[in-house]
C-alpha cells in the first residue's frame, strides 16, 4: 500500500467502480479500496439469504426459502434502460462481455387502484384501456409527433419551439387530458415528480425517445436486468480497472484522508499511508464533506407468486404516478425472480420504493405493497440521500451522490461522467479502450 | 442449472466447420507469480517471457482444441491481479466450467494456497466444475520444494486432474488443457441462450453512439 498513486478510489459501489475503470483505462495508476470484504457497497447484491436477514436483524430463515446460496438480493432496485447510458458504457468498455442480461417482461402503470400496461406505440395506444376513444386518438398523434421529432430539424417541431416552450404547452397542443399527461410524464418519460411540466419540452421528448428506443432493442420492455443481480455490475467494472492495472484491496479500513494545504495527498489505513494526487469516493467515506438532502424508503419483499394482473411476468416494473395517490413523488415497484438467478426456484423479489415525504415512510409505500398480494417476508429501510458540499476541484476529493429513487441508471451515469470530467478536466475518451480486449479468435 | 452453462448455445460468429463446437469458461487461480498468465500465454500464443508483466491486460483469451469431432473452445479468464490482496470478485467464478489451480513447485506456501483455492472453488463454483492442479515451473525442479507424490496424492483424493507444467519449456501445457477438454461434458443440451449480452450491433433505431454527450 505504501506507494504513490494518481488516484485512490474509496468504496466499490457501481459509481466508484465505473470511475476506477475509466481512470485505469485512461492510464492513471489507481488504488481501489473498500472497507467491506465484498464488492459493491450499497449496490451489492446480498448473498446468501441469511446475510440479508442478518443485515435487517431478522431471524435466520433456515431452509424456508430454498437454498440460501441461490439468492442475490439487491438493496437498491434499478433496471438498465436498454438504450441508456449504462448500456453504452458497458458496450464501449467491453464490460458487457462479463455479464448477461434478461429483458424485463412488463412495464405497467397504476391508475385508480388498478394497473395497466404502459402503451408505447400507436397500436398499443389504441388497444389500451387507460384512455377513452377520443383521448386515444389524441395520444396517438402525440406519439407520432415524438417519434418523428428531430432536434436538429425544426420542420419536425411543427410550429412549436421545444427549447423555449414547456411540456405543459406541448400537452395542451395535443389536448391531452391530465390522466394521459400523468402516465406519459411518469411511466414513459420517467419523471419522478411534476416539475418537468414547467421545463422545456425537449427534455421530456428526449426521455420518451429513450424509452421507445430502449423498447425497440429487445422487445417486451425497455428495461434490462443482469443475471445474478445488480451486484455484478460493479464487479464487472472493477475487473476492467484491474485489467488496466488497477490494484484492489477489500476489507481495508480507511482511517484518514490526508490533506496538505487543503489538498489531498494520501489515504491512511492504520500506520500505512498511500500517497495520491486525487481521491474519488462515495459519501460514506467523507461524512464531513457531504450534506443530507433527502431520504429514500425501500422495502424488499419476498413473494411466492408473481404480481396479479401482470400476466404472471417473472419480472416487471409498476409505476404509481404521484397524483394517483396524492403524493409529490412517484412510487416504484420492481419485480424480479428466480429466472435472473437472484432467488431460489419459485420465489420472487419485489421492491417498493419512493422518495420520503412524511415522517411515516413505511406508510407512504402502502399503495405499492397493496399490489403485491401476500408477502412472505418484508425488509424495510430508510436511506439518507447525500450529496457533496463542493465540486472537489480545490481538495481534489471527488465525491459521488447517493443512489436516488429513480428506477434506472441514467442519473447514476450522469453523475459518473460529471465527476470524471471534473477530476480529469476532460470528457472520457472511449477510443482509449483497446478495440480487442483479447476476445479475438485465435 | 442449465442457465449458467454456456457450452454449445452461444451465438458468436466463428467460421469453423467442425461438426460441433463447445465453448467453456475456464478460470485460472493461484498465488501471485506462480505463472498463471505465463501458462495461458504459452497455451494461447506459444510464447514465453522471462519477465512477464503481472497481468495480461486482456478481458480473456480464447483458444480452441480439438477432441475427435468436437472443437472445444476455451474462454480463459485471468485474475487480472485481483487475487493479490484477496480481492477476487465472485463474478470471476460465475458459470466457470473448468479451473486450473496453479502453484510453483519451488514454493510450499503457494501449494498450501492452491489447496485453499480448491476449497473456495468447491464452495463457490458450480458443482460440476472440472478442476486441474498445475505444479508450474517444472523446469526448475532442481530447487523443488513441493514433492510430486504429495501433490499427486492430494489431487487424487480431491478428484482433480494433476500435472507438473512448465510455461517456459512448454512441458505439459497443451496437455493439461487437452486433459480438461476431454473431461468436460460435450453434450450439454442447452438450446440457444435467451440471455442478452448487449453488443451495440442489435438493430437500433437511434444513431447516438457516444456516451460522453
Amino acid at each position: 500500500m505504501d506507494e504513490e498513486y494518481d488516484a485512490i478510489v474509496l468504496g466499490t459501489g457501481l459509481k466508484e467502480c465505473i470511475l476506477s475503470g475509466m481512470l485505469s483505462v485512461s492510464g492513471k495508476k489507481v488504488l481501489h479500496i473498500d472497507r467491506n470484504s465484498y464488492y459493491g457497497g450499497d449496490t451489492a447484491s446480498i448473498t446468501p439469504l441469511e446475510e440479508l436477514f442478518a443485515k435487517f436483524k431478522q431471524e435466520n430463515p433456515g431452509e424456508k426459502y430454498g437454498r440460501t446460496r441461490d439468492w442475490n438480493v439487491d438493496l437498491i432496485p434499478k433496471f438498465l434502460m436498454a438504450n441508456g447510458l449504462l448500456v453504452k458504457l458497458l458496450i464501449h468498455t467491453g464490460v458487457t462481455r462479463y455479464l448477461e442480461f434478461k429483458s424485463v417482461e412488463g412495464s405497467y402503470v397504476y391508475k385508480q387502484g388498478k394497473i395497466a400496461k404502459v402503451p408505447v406505440d400507436q397500436k398499443e395506444a389504441l388497444a389500451s384501456d387507460l384512455m377513452g376513444m377520443f383521448e386515444k386518438r389524441r395520444f396517438r398523434n402525440f406519439l407520432i409527433y415524438v417519434q418523428d421529432f428531430r432536434e436538429e430539424d425544426p420542420k419536425t417541431w411543427k410550429d412549436f419551439d421545444p427549447s423555449t416552450q414547456n411540456m405543459k404547452a406541448l400537452y395542451e397542443k395535443f389536448g391531452l387530458d391530465p390522466n394521459t399527461q400523468d402516465f406519459t410524464g411518469h411511466a414513459l418519460a420517467l419523471h419522478r415528480d411534476d416539475d418537468y411540466l414547467a421545463e422545456p419540452a425537449v427534455l421530456t421528448i428526449r426521455r420518451i425517445k429513450l424509452y421507445s428506443d430502449s423498447l425497440a432493442r429487445y422487445g417486451k420492455s425497455p428495461y434490462l436486468y443482469p443475471m445474478y443481480g445488480l451486484g455484478e455490475l460493479p464487479q464487472g467494472f472493477a475487473r476492467l480497472s484491474a485489467i488496466y492495472g488497477g490494484t484492489y484491496m477489500l476489507d481495508k479500513p480507511i482511517d484518514e484522508i490526508v490533506l496538505e494545504n487543503g489538498r489531498v495527498v494520501g489515504v491512511r489505513s492504520g500506520s500505512e499511508v498511500a500517497k495520491c494526487k486525487q481521491v474519488y469516493c462515495d459519501p460514506s467515506y467523507v461524512k464531513d464533506k457531504v450534506r443530507k438532502s433527502g431520504q429514500v424508503v425501500r422495502c424488499i419483499c419476498i413473494l411466492d407468486h408473481p404480481v396479479a394482473n401482470t400476466k404472471d411476468a417473472l419480472s416487471t416494473q409498476i409505476i404509481i404516478p404521484q397524483k394517483q395517490v396524492g403524493r409529490r413523488s412517484d412510487i416504484y415497484v420492481s419485480v424480479i425472480s428466480y429466472t435472473h438467478q437472484v432467488s431460489a426456484k419459485g420465489w420472487f423479489i419485489a421492491m417498493v420504493s419512493t422518495t420520503v415525504e412524511t415522517d411515516n415512510p413505511e406508510n407512504e409505500i402502502k399503495p405499492g405493497l397493496d399490489l403485491l398480494g401476500s408477502i412472505a417476508q418484508k425488509f424495510v429501510s430508510v436511506g439518507d440521500y447525500y450529496e457533496p458540499t463542493d465540486n472537489g476541484l480545490e481538495s481534489q476529493i471527488f465525491i459521488s451522490q447517493s443512489y436516488d429513487a429513480t428506477t434506472h441508471f441514467e442519473t447514476t451515469c450522469l453523475d459518473v461522467l460529471d465527476i470524471f470530467k471534473r477530476g480529469t478536466g476532460e470528457d472520457f475518451d472511449f477510443s482509449k479502450i483497446k478495440q480487442e480486449l483479447g476476445d479475438e479468435e485465435q | 442449472m442449465a442457465n449458467n452453462q454456456r457450452g454449445g448455445g452461444i451465438q458468436r460468429p466463428n467460421g469453423a466447420t467442425q461438426n460441433k463446437i463447445c465453448q467453456f469458461k475456464l478460470v485460472l487461480l493461484g498465488e501471485s507469480a506462480v505463472g498463471k498468465s505465463s501458462l495461458v500465454l504459452r497455451f494461447v500464443k506459444g510464447q514465453f517471457h522471462e519477465y512477464q508483466e503481472s497481468t495480461i491486460g486482456a478481458a480473456f483469451l480464447t483458444q480452441t482444441v480439438h477432441i475427435e469431432e468436437t472443437a472445444v473452445k476455451f474462454e480463459i479468464w485471468d485474475t487480472a491481479g485481483q487475487e493479490r490482496y484477496h480481492s477476487l470478485a465472485p463474478m470471476y467464478y460465475r458459470g466457470a466450467q473448468a479451473a486450473i489451480v496453479v502453484y510453483d513447485i519451488q514454493n510450499q506456501d503457494s501449494f498450501v494456497r492452491a489447496q485453499t483455492w480448491v476449497k473456495e472453488l468447491q464452495r463457490q463454483a458450480s458443482p460440476n466444475i472440472v478442476i486441474a492442479l498445475a505444479g508450474n515451473k517444472a523446469d526448475l525442479a532442481a530447487s523443488r520444494a513441493v514433492d510430486y507424490e504429495e501433490a499427486k496424492q492430494y489431487a487424487d483424493e480431491n478428484g482433480l486432474l494433476f500435472m507438473e507444467t512448465s510455461a517456459k519449456t512448454a512441458v505439459n501445457v497443451n496437455e493439461i488443457f487437452l486433459a480438461i477438454a476431454k473431461k468436460l461434458p460435450k453434450n450439454e443440451g442447452t438450446g440457444p441462450q435467451q440471455n442478452i449480452r448487449p453488443s451495440g450491433n442489435e438493430t437500433n433505431r437511434t444513431s447516438g453512439n457516444c456516451c460522453s454527450k
